[in-house]
């Protein structure tokens, strides 16, 4: 994927200006995604759990599995497509291939962990509930954390 | 120990669209049903209002999301010219497919439920191929900068 990766970028100033534009927008879209989700199921571990599972003394009721699976197609569509964005951006940056690598793996696991988690909640409850929402949430992190890195290298004009 | 990391994590990445092509086979299941008379009882409970209703986002949503995804096979230099312009027309032309079908199953022309369904599973199964092929590239890019890089 040269023209994000290329070290002309920088000299391409509609290329820079672009690229430049997306990281931020990418930021957005990402903080406005957890934003969403706290909305839908919960900023803690045990409001998904309720919201998932249901809760018989607060009369809440089980999500429906085809609403759960709907919100996770969806979610996934666009998280991939954030995550192949990000990692194009992320593996020509100047920082170690050790801190890249790792924090590539780590994405890709915690975004593994989200959707998996979820769909294992019908049968193992609520322990995979705490692993899907620690994986949604350091997704979101990690992503955030490298397109701020790379926002700051672009400006800086060290990309 | 650096590619053994790479193929790992292309492992995982591949495990990933995987997945995301189970959920949506499996949303699709649990909405319309499996085989072609559910599918066929599935669309012709709904009205046409309706389906246009469904019709108009996504066509205008996975057409950009296509976009998106297809421009990067443009500086993607490993695979064939032939390769990328069967990605780009098997999309759009399973989209089309996979779309219209409802609306030709509301007409009473049964036979579309089995073209909706082929055309669903292929439509997933293309995009998963592309999103590999784009993430293997980076991969490729990761391992060539960084060789360079010792030089």
């Amino acid at each position: 994927m040269k023209f994000i990766v290329s070290k002309k970028i920088i000299d391409n100033r509609a290329l820079y200006m672009s690229v430049l534009w997306m990281v931020i927008f990418l930021i957005v879209a990402l903080v406005l995604n957890i934003v969403a989700k706290g909305i839908n199921f919960g900023i803690t571990p045990e409001m998904w759990v309720n919201t998932v599972l249901g809760n018989e003394v607060e009369f809440m009721e089980p999500l429906l599995l085809s609403d759960l699976l709907l919100s996770l197609h969806t979610d996934l569509f666009g998280l991939i497509l954030v995550f192949i964005l990000m990692s194009a951006l992320h593996i020509r940056s100047s920082r170690s291939k050790e801190l890249k690598l790792t924090i590539l793996l780590v994405s890709v696991i915690s975004l593994l962990l989200y959707p998996v988690g979820l769909m294992a909640s019908l049968w193992i409850g609520s322990f995979s509930i705490l692993l899907s929402w620690s994986g949604f949430l350091l997704f979101h992190l990690l992503m955030i954390g490298s397109a701020l890195d790379i926002l700051i290298l672009l400006v800086r004009k060290r990309f | 120990m650096h590619h053994q990391l790479l193929r790992f994590l292309a492992l995982l990445f591949i495990a990933l669209v995987i997945l995301q092509s189970i959920l949506g086979g499996a949303l699709f299941i649990v909405l319309a049903g499996w085989n072609p008379d559910d599918i066929s009882h599935y669309y012709r409970e709904k009205s046409l209002h309706g389906l246009i209703e469904t019709l108009a986002p996504h066509t205008l949503f996975v057409s950009v999301a296509l976009m998106g995804s297809l421009h990067f096979l443009g500086f993607i230099s490993t695979i064939t010219e032939k390769k990328k312009q069967f990605f780009i027309h098997s999309l759009f032309g399973l989209f089309v497919i996979d779309q219209s079908a409802p609306l030709l199953i509301t007409l009473g022309i049964d036979f579309f439920s089995m073209v909706k369904l082929v055309a669903f599973i292929s439509f997933e199964c293309v995009l998963g191929w592309v999103w590999i092929v784009m993430f293997r590239e980076s991969l490729r890019d990761f391992l060539s900068h960084h060789s360079s890089g010792q030089r």
